[in-house]
């Protein structure tokens, strides 16, 4: 043991893409035995860094050394830095579904017995490395059945089956629920405990001031700071502070909502499972929004408000068994997504880049997607209205594009979520939902949404915002819906509601053993 | 030297499958002594590829909404026995025939849209069954005989334009469609600059459009000139201009009206597009409607060329007008491609399969040379994609109002 | 910019060169309306012209020894010789003789895939002043063929017929004799006058109960094989035999050709039954072998070089300006005129007479022996 030696260092770090300089003099310093957080907003170099620490962009690619356990190394590839005993695991999982835990834990990395796959050795080998991240699934168990938040334990577990010594996180909490959170960094200070040094890269402000003994702070490509969390505690405007380069007085916007009269009413709306008919993810659910008012949704993962959403909007997931709708003080009946677009819904969906967004589209194709015939004089696209309609939402969102031919793929996440924004806003809808709107965007470009959704709903629009994140919701709502197993279990007005109450209320089940079918 | 690539479009590798094309074209010119550049030469390639790029048209609509088609050669064989013999044994007018043809293909559409839209059975075995199906049809209602049709129906596989006015030693209705070509597409440009000048788009540099379009022009009247100086009796193939009409109006219809956009959207995020309110089990039936009555024209088409339908018409078809699709810039994953690209990349296999000919390559080197050529050209796609680089048809294309390859996602993300 | 420059240069003078000509030609008689129309043969043309063949897919052994025999043959007789295989079908075959047109051939020997589906391309190369050569198989619809040369067909399936009935006589005496009919490709004009020819000879026996077809199919559409594919005919002897011939034995069957003889003979011998008397055509390698072994019972020598000799004889008449050989102009009919036609003798081959047959066939001699 080399004592308090670092384990890796990297200097001087210059990383230019055709055209952008994505890291530029980069130093990070880290301490054996440390977690040790990156933070920074979005397009700030994190994941670069990253990449050029694992070997995804060769020795060679970028300027600069870097030095782990003391000795100067050189990576061509993924294998070169895993050999070395650093593993990466990527924000989105890197698992394959239909294998089992113990495949896929030991894939590319194959125990075998002259040149067969030994199938005893690989079960039990997985069986120890499940008990160490404290997984009790069998490990021929497909991965395809075990949870999101279970998968990050495999791959965690997957990373000790390579004898690992550095661990780097991308996000690992992202798409995680907040038990399966907790217990992710559980297992991540249980793993420095056994000597395993590791790098976390999150927008979970919470999260790093919990977890963390070193933070570096990563902005336009550069190192900005590195806190050192033994020398004195550091908070999260701490940090937001030194990602944004300037304090944030209040991570929300001023707003005063006008709230109007009920525009927007559900009652005893009952959906079941696409696949599954005879189970219920909405189960006799009942609420409203008003004009002007920006109405929270909380719930846990799984606990149906994403499918509450999307089978209001055109029944467009699940089988509708029954409940009515009334919007602007008529019945409507909206069984397609063009009638529910067409009434002046809209519905900005969680996974901007699976359900949001065609990447091969630009900006303006985007912009104006949602509702064509508005800028088409029979069925031919007006392509000057378009172009300055579009031109219009980039002005008023303020993204961040040279132009709005440009790609979306090419775009930063909170630029994305600008332009899907934009899209919805062109169809101009009375009621807008917004699951998860702010996901995987950093803290700047948050505080912006905030502001169009705020100013939204002062054009006395009715705004829905799923969210997980309850501060979020608290410091955006005016009111807030919970939801439990597919069922509304209470609603807070903006004064009442906390994070205790709100989680109370979401974590409230059923006292029914059974639901009537 | 930097002004040329912008002409080409911001760099010379882009020059795609029109650089590809032009360069084909001058080497068979010069290793056959000139006989490429033949006006009888010009006028066969047309007509003896005008069907297969038909179906390229359909097929590229197919395949942007992710999608492919393998019936379309069978669907045309059906189409042109079905016409033959309502003209023989029924005696109905061969206009009617052409109407009856393509309210076949409408009708076979019609079924193999109903699998894949409404039943959702991936179009891959829709069509394979189709495939199967409609060539069993075909030599069933002719009994596997060969048909011959009347002298009527034979224009639009193997008529020409005919002579009118003063005699020029040129046909007269040939060099005016080239001179109107090249004026529409002068004109078109300039009120597209125009447009974007209003908007206050970027413009490119007056000079380098003044170039292309010049360059353009002289393409066009060229094969105009070429075409109007053949053997007497013959001119632009009727086929031909079948053809040009029908890429203007796929062109305009894949790149400027809604049912265009639609298709991309399909293609480019199927669940992204639903959800933006995009009706897709209607794009892919229509989409898949549209392909079996271009199979159908195409199948016509090569009826009245061969002046008789036979039980092996359309054999093999299907990889030839996929193979145009994906040398014009396509992506097998769906939401990329254009109409133009993939005519060009047609007329990129025809060339070349003429040029071989005229040099008497033998039919087994030939097809080994175009088995080459079709993965080099995916090949130098991809490759240029992968070093963040638009596609080098797409990029061609896009002067044409068309839609440029992209790259994809991931090479451009540097940061999650 | 000085390269640009002179690429526009090359450009315009590019366009100037290929545009320019206009139809130089052809001015004098675009007024009339009538194009030359150069009667076949009657001015001959110069002894080093090219000569085009387009020829069907290879598919079979003769097809590819024709393209041999071409190549060489012609050019020995100081013609340029053009030879070209259609594997991608009949458009394909259509773009090629479109091909040799524009390079200027003289004459154009056509083996067609499907004889109705040329009348275009035959017609451009009659307009550009080529003469016609049907070759093997006869080019229909179209009054722009010139000349057909093949073997006597209708002859062929009579010799077929014979064989089988003196096969069939030699191993039993006396009737009745089961057997089946195999006929060829639908879409070969030839096929159906193979089975005309045989049926010539085999019908009255049928009627009078000398022969019977067990399984009944006896017209021309039931007894067709698409493509001329062995596989297809396996299949459909596979099923006549498990259908009409359980118990029943089988005396004779009547193939078009030696591919599908040896593919009935496989299945036959699949089937466990004995190997009837089965006919053939074309003298391939593997059959000859077959018949010197006791199996096949019959074939046809349509000796290809005979047939390519005579056509180049023909070729070399027309360029002299000479009426070539022609021994039939009633019987070809193609639907729009009747064309002359020079037509070879074929000659039935069995294990009796083989010898003598191939004598002068290095490859097939050897396994005479």
């Amino acid at each position: 043991m080399a004592g308090s030696a670092p384990i890796l260092e990297m200097t001087g770090i210059t990383k230019t893409f055709p055209g952008v300089k994505a890291l530029s003099d980069v130093t990070l310093t880290v301490r054996r035995g440390d977690v040790h957080a990156i933070c920074g907003e979005n397009g700030a170099g994190k994941s670069t860094l990253m990449k050029v620490l694992s070997g995804v962009h060769p020795h060679g690619s970028y300027d600069g050394t870097i030095r782990f356990n003391g000795a100067e190394v050189t990576f061509n590839n993924i294998r070169d830095s895993e050999h070395a005993g650093i593993v990466i695991i990527h924000q989105e999982l890197a698992l394959i579904p239909e294998l089992s835990i113990a495949e896929n834990i030991f894939l590319g990395n194959e125990e075998t017995r002259r040149g067969a796959i030994d199938w005893v050795k690989t079960n039990n080998r997985a069986r120890d490395l499940l008990a160490r991240v404290g997984l009790a699934e069998d490990p021929e168990t497909p991965i395809k059945n075990i949870g999101v938040g279970k998968q990050q334990l495999v791959e965690i577990a997957k990373a000790l089956a390579k004898d690992v010594q550095l661990l780097i996180l991308d996000e690992p909490t992202a798409a995680l629920n907040e038990e399966d959170s907790r217990h992710l960094l559980d297992l991540i200070r249980g793993l420095q405990g056994k000597g395993i040094t590791s790098i976390m890269i999150s927008h979970k402000l919470n999260e790093i001031e919990a977890i963390a003994d070193a933070i570096t702070i990563i902005r336009d490509g550069q190192t900005v700071e590195t806190l050192d969390v033994r020398e004195g505690a550091v908070d999260e405007d701490r940090i937001i502070r030194g990602m944004v380069g300037r304090s944030l007085e209040s991570r929300f916007p001023d707003h005063t909502p006008e709230i109007g009269e009920v525009m927007f009413e559900v009652k005893g709306w009952t959906v079941a499972h696409p696949q599954v008919p005879d189970r219920l993810v909405a189960k006799q659910s009942d609420f409203f929004v008003r004009r002007g008012e920006i109405v929270g949704f909380a719930g846990l993962m799984g606990s149906g408000r994403t499918e509450l959403m999307r089978s209001i909007f055109g029944h467009s997931y699940g089988t509708w068994l029954g409940g009515e709708m009334t919007l602007n003080g008529t019945r409507v009946d909206l069984r397609s997504v063009p009638a529910a677009i067409d009434a002046g819904i809209g519905y900005v969906t969680e996974d901007r880049k699976s359900l949001g967004l065609n990447l091969l589209d630009d900006i303006k194709t985007t912009t104006v997607s949602a509702k064509l015939k508005k800028i088409a004089h029979n069925l031919v696209i007006d392509r000057r209205a378009e172009h300055s309609a579009a031109d219009d939402y980039r002005k008023q969102l303020r993204t961040k594009t040279p132009s709005v031919d440009y790609d979306v793929a090419k775009l930063s996440g909170g630029n994305q979520q600008k332009v899907v924004l934009a899209k919805w806003l062109f169809t101009d809808p009375d009621l807008l939902i917004l699951d998860e709107p702010t996901r995987g965007i950093d803290v700047g470009a948050k505080y912006e949404i905030y502001g169009i959704i705020q100013r939204l709903a002062s054009q006395g629009k009715g705004v829905i915002v799923v969210s997980s994140e309850l501060p979020e919701l608290l410091g955006l709502s005016d009111r807030i819906y919970t939801i439990s197993e597919g069922r509304i279990t209470g609603v807070l007005d903006k004064g009442h509601a906390d994070q205790e109450s709100l989680m109370r209320l979401m974590t409230k089940t059923s006292t029914t053993p059974k639901d009537a079918a | 030297m930097n002004k040329l690539k912008e002409i080409f479009g911001g760099d010379t590798r882009q020059f795609g499958m029109i650089f590809a094309l032009v360069f084909l074209i001058v080497l068979f010119q010069v290793l056959t002594d000139g006989l490429t550049l033949d006006p009888g030469n010009v006028i066969n390639i047309f007509q003896g590829n005008s069907y297969i790029l038909v179906m390229a048209i359909g097929m590229v609509l197919v395949i942007i909404a992710g999608h492919i088609d393998l019936s379309v050669g069978s669907v045309a064989a059906f189409a042109g026995i079905v016409v033959a013999i309502a003209m023989r044994d029924w005696g109905i007018p061969w206009p009617v025939g052409i109407l009856l043809g393509l309210a076949i293909g409408a009708l076979v559409g019609a079924w193999q849209g109903f699998w894949v839209a409404v039943v959702g059975i991936p179009a891959f075995i829709v069509t394979l069954a189709g495939m199967l199906i409609f060539r069993g049809a075909n030599q069933y209602v002719g009994k596997s005989n060969t048909v011959p049709v009347g002298e009527g129906f034979q224009t639009i596989g193997a008529g020409y334009l005919p002579e009118v006015g003063p005699n020029t030693g040129y046909n007269n209705l040939t060099v005016l469609i080239g001179i109107l070509v090249c004026a529409a597409i002068i004109g078109g440009t300039l009120r597209n600059r125009r447009n974007q000048a209003k908007i206050g788009a970027e413009l490119e540099d007056g000079m380098v459009m003044w170039i292309r379009l010049a360059l353009i022009s002289v393409a066009i009247l060229a094969v105009a000139m070429l075409m109007a100086s053949g053997r007497p009796g013959t001119s632009l193939p009727i086929s031909a201009l079948i053809l040009g009409a029908l890429v203007l109006l796929y062109g305009f219809i894949s790149t400027r009206t809604i049912i265009g956009r639609h298709i991309y959207a399909v293609g480019g995020n199927r669940h992204a597009a639903e959800l933006s309110g995009v009706r897709s089990k209607r794009v892919n039936f229509l989409v898949m409607m549209n392909m079996s009555i271009l199979a159908s024209l195409a199948g016509m088409m090569f009826v009245a060329r061969s002046n008789a339908s036979g039980p092996f018409d359309g054999v093999g078809w299907e990889l030839d007008a996929i193979a145009a699709v994906f040398i014009g810039g396509a992506a097998v994953t769906g939401g990329v491609g254009t109409v133009v690209g993939a005519v060009i990349g047609g007329l990129v296999m025809a060339v070349l399969n003429n040029g071989l000919q005229l040099l008497g390559v033998g039919a087994d080197m030939t097809q080994i040379i175009k088995g080459l050529v079709l993965l080099t050209a995916v090949a130098f796609d991809v490759y240029n994609k992968s070093q963040g680089r638009r596609s080098l048809t797409g990029l061609m294309m896009q002067n044409f109002g068309g839609r440029a390859t992209k790259e994809t996602a991931e090479t451009v993300k540097q940061e999650s | 910019m000085r390269s640009l420059t002179k690429l526009m240069a090359v450009t315009a003078v590019a366009a100037l060169a290929v545009t320019g000509c206009g139809r130089a030609d052809d001015t004098s008689t675009s007024g009339s309306g009538s194009s030359a129309s150069g009667g076949s043969g009657s001015g001959g043309f110069a002894g080093d012209s090219l000569i085009g063949v387009s020829l069907p897919q290879k598919t079979s052994e003769n097809w590819v020894l024709a393209e041999q025999l071409f190549k060489d043959d012609l050019g020995k007789a100081g013609f340029k010789a053009d030879v070209q295989f259609a594997n991608g079908g009949v458009g394909e075959q259509q773009n090629q003789i479109q091909s040799m047109v524009t390079k200027g051939a003289k004459v154009i020997v056509i083996g067609a895939i499907d004889g109705a589906q040329l009348g275009t391309q035959v017609k451009a190369a009659k307009d550009a002043g080529a003469t016609v050569i049907a070759y093997d198989r006869l080019i229909k619809n179209t009054d722009a063929v010139d000349y057909y040369v093949a073997y006597d067909n209708f002859k062929v399936g009579v010799l077929q017929g014979n064989a089988l009935l003196e096969g069939m006589a030699a191993k039993k005496p006396s009737g009745p004799y089961n057997i089946e009919l195999f006929a060829g490709s639908p879409d070969d004009a030839n096929a159906q006058v193979f089975f005309d020819g045989a049926m010539s000879v085999l019908k009255p026996k049928i009627d009078d109960g000398t022969l019977k077809v067990t399984s009944g199919q006896t017209a021309f559409n039931q007894a067709v094989t698409q493509g001329w594919k062995a596989e297809n005919a396996q299949k459909r002897m596979d099923t006549l035999l498990s259908a009409s011939y359980s118990s029943a034995a089988l005396d004779g069957v009547l193939s078009p050709n030696d591919t599908l003889a040896r593919a009935i003979i496989t299945s036959v011998k699949a089937a466990g039954k004995p190997v009837p008397v089965v006919t053939g055509q074309d003298s391939e390698v593997e059959s000859v072998k077959s018949i010197m072994a006791g199996e096949q019972y019959s074939t046809i020598n349509k000796d290809t070089r005979n047939l390519v000799a005579e056509t180049i004889k023909m070729v070399q008449a027309l360029q002299k300006g000479e009426k070539p050989t022609v021994n039939d102009d009633k019987s070809y009919n193609n639907g729009v005129k009747v064309v002359p036609a020079n037509l070879l003798v074929p000659v039935i081959v069995t294990k009796a007479n083989a010898k003598e047959a191939y004598a002068n066939d290095p490859t097939l001699s050897k396994l005479t022996q």
